[in-house]
């Protein structure tokens, strides 16, 4: 009995094809939310369904020059640490369905394997736009992810814990956007980075270096590599909004919360334009650090000073 | 895959529904071989908000690996014909090839020129044939109106 609720929660709920719809419906959203501040009328809503069918279904080259193997098992790398992180968040407005002392860590390092799948997959291939691409994706990691981690730490600190779910029950008072206003801000501006979403896009810029890390996948590979990032888009508004937001108490508050970052996303991306990476590690290192810093340091003196 | 097979009604429904994805997102890769610019800045035109092609998922993809159709406009010039069978090649099947503006379908203005190959058809199969000098979006969308019925119907 265990084993089959085990294999349910891998396979359908919160894993598995539920991520994998979620993932979908929420990229269809975010095109949608652009496509019409841009004035444009946009994607239908199964545009990212046909795009994976055609794109697994398509032929896939392996070109040369790499190691075959890697180039086959990278993207469901790639996919599979999100959907491991789906477990550890509420998802859904419910329980997480796996938790343990420490699984903030665990999840912030699952939505990390992402973009190092996508570094590794760029510098496998021979072709200078990839190799371009994968070290304009590692760099990008480096800058954002320490205060991402920062700002995620600011809720754990103040509950006392590194379990999400018990710190979301300690914070449920007052919105914690509210009281650290920055870790919120820097949150979600590093979970854009994360995602590689607007101004954080040079390790795919279109324009510059054709398709950035992925330029050699084709079919099933990029298919894995664009749903798992559809499901890293998920887990982390998941994540923030219950963090920030006040937790996520049922299904509804879930919709609520998360569409409602996802809509604030969806402005910032269609409101800026692509950073250098030389810009992008100075905002983050200069301004994102630092400020991160701040909070945490306020939050430790505030506590201290309380307790 | 014998003919037995693919008389199963599983597989049909699968060969439906795939053929329902392709037709509903067609990604573009864009090559100019040599063309004027006229019929590039009216392809580009195309997937302006205006005419906006986006909307019935047709979108310009930066490499040729992730691409199904070949967009190609120009002549093709002695240099260029490289360039134009390597992106050919690059591309997954099923791949489909679209000829912009005369000079793609017969040379134009450039035709008996001692460097062009007087129009695409001769180095790679072409699916759709979009005539004009250059032609307008509309012509264009009509163009990629008959592609899509191309792809429906590939099996
Ligand atoms: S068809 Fe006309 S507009 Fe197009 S490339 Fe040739 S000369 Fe230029």
């Amino acid at each position: 009995m265990d084993v089959l609720r085990q294999l349910l929660i891998i396979a359908i709920f919160p894993g598995g094809i539920f991520m994998l719809l979620i993932g979908l419906v929420y990229a269809w959203i975010n095109g949608k939310l652009i496509a019409r501040l841009q004035n444009r009328v946009g994607p239908r809503w199964f545009q990212p369904f046909a795009d994976m069918l055609k794109l697994i279904t398509k032929e896939e080259i392996v070109p040369e020059g790499t190691n075959k193997l890697l180039f086959e098992l990278l993207p469901i790398v790639a996919l599979a640490g999100p959907m491991t992180a789906a477990l550890y968040v509420p998802m859904a407005g419910l329980r997480p369905s796996s938790s343990f002392q420490g699984d903030l860590i665990v999840t912030i390092y699952l939505l990390s394997l992402m973009t190092l799948c996508t570094g590794f997959a760029g510098a496998n291939t021979r072709d200078r736009f990839s190799t371009i691409g994968a070290t304009r994706a590692l760099t990008q990691l480096f800058s954002y992810e320490a205060p991402f981690l920062l700002a995620l730490l600011g809720p754990a600190i103040v509950a006392g814990t590194w379990q999400i779910s018990e710190i979301i029950t300690t914070n449920q008072g007052l919105w914690l956007v509210v009281t650290q206003p920055i870790s919120f801000v820097i949150a979600i501006i590093g979970l854009m980075g994360k995602l590689e979403m607007h101004p954080f896009d040079a390790p795919e810029a279109k324009t510059e270096i054709v398709a950035g890390a992925l330029t050699e996948y084709s079919g099933r590979g990029l298919a894995l590599f664009k749903v798992g990032h559809y499901v890293e888009l998920v887990i982390g508004l998941t994540l923030v909004a219950a963090l920030f937001l006040g937790g996520l108490a049922n299904p509804l508050m879930f919709l609520l919360k998360t569409l409602g970052l996802l809509l604030g996303i969806s402005f910032l991306e269609a409101l800026m334009t692509r950073l250098r990476i030389d810009q992008t590690v100075g905002l983050w290192w200069r301004y994102g650090s630092v400020l991160a810093l701040l909070q945490l340091v306020i939050l430790v003196i505030w506590s201290t000073l309380v307790s | 895959m014998t003919l037995e097979e693919r008389s199963s009604p599983i597989l049909k429904a699968f060969e439906k529904a795939v053929a329902w994805a392709r037709m509903n997102s067609v990604w573009a890769v864009h090559y100019n071989s040599g063309s004027c610019n006229g019929c590039d800045i009216e392809l580009l035109t195309t997937i302006t908000p205006r005419y906006d092609v986006e909307r019935i998922g047709i979108k310009l993809a930066g490499s040729p690996r992730h691409a199904d159709v070949l967009v190609c406009t120009g002549p093709v010039t002695g240099q260029g014909k490289d360039a134009l069978l390597r992106t050919y090649e690059q591309m997954p099947a099923p791949k489909f090839v679209v000829a912009i503006g005369t000079c793609a379908l017969s040379g134009g203005v450039f035709e008996g020129s001692y460097n062009t190959y007087d129009g695409i058809d001769g180095l790679v199969p072409v699916d759709v044939y979009i005539p004009g000098c250059p032609p307008r979006p509309e012509a264009i969308i009509n163009g990629f109106a008959q592609l899509l019925e191309k792809v429906e119907n590939y099996a």
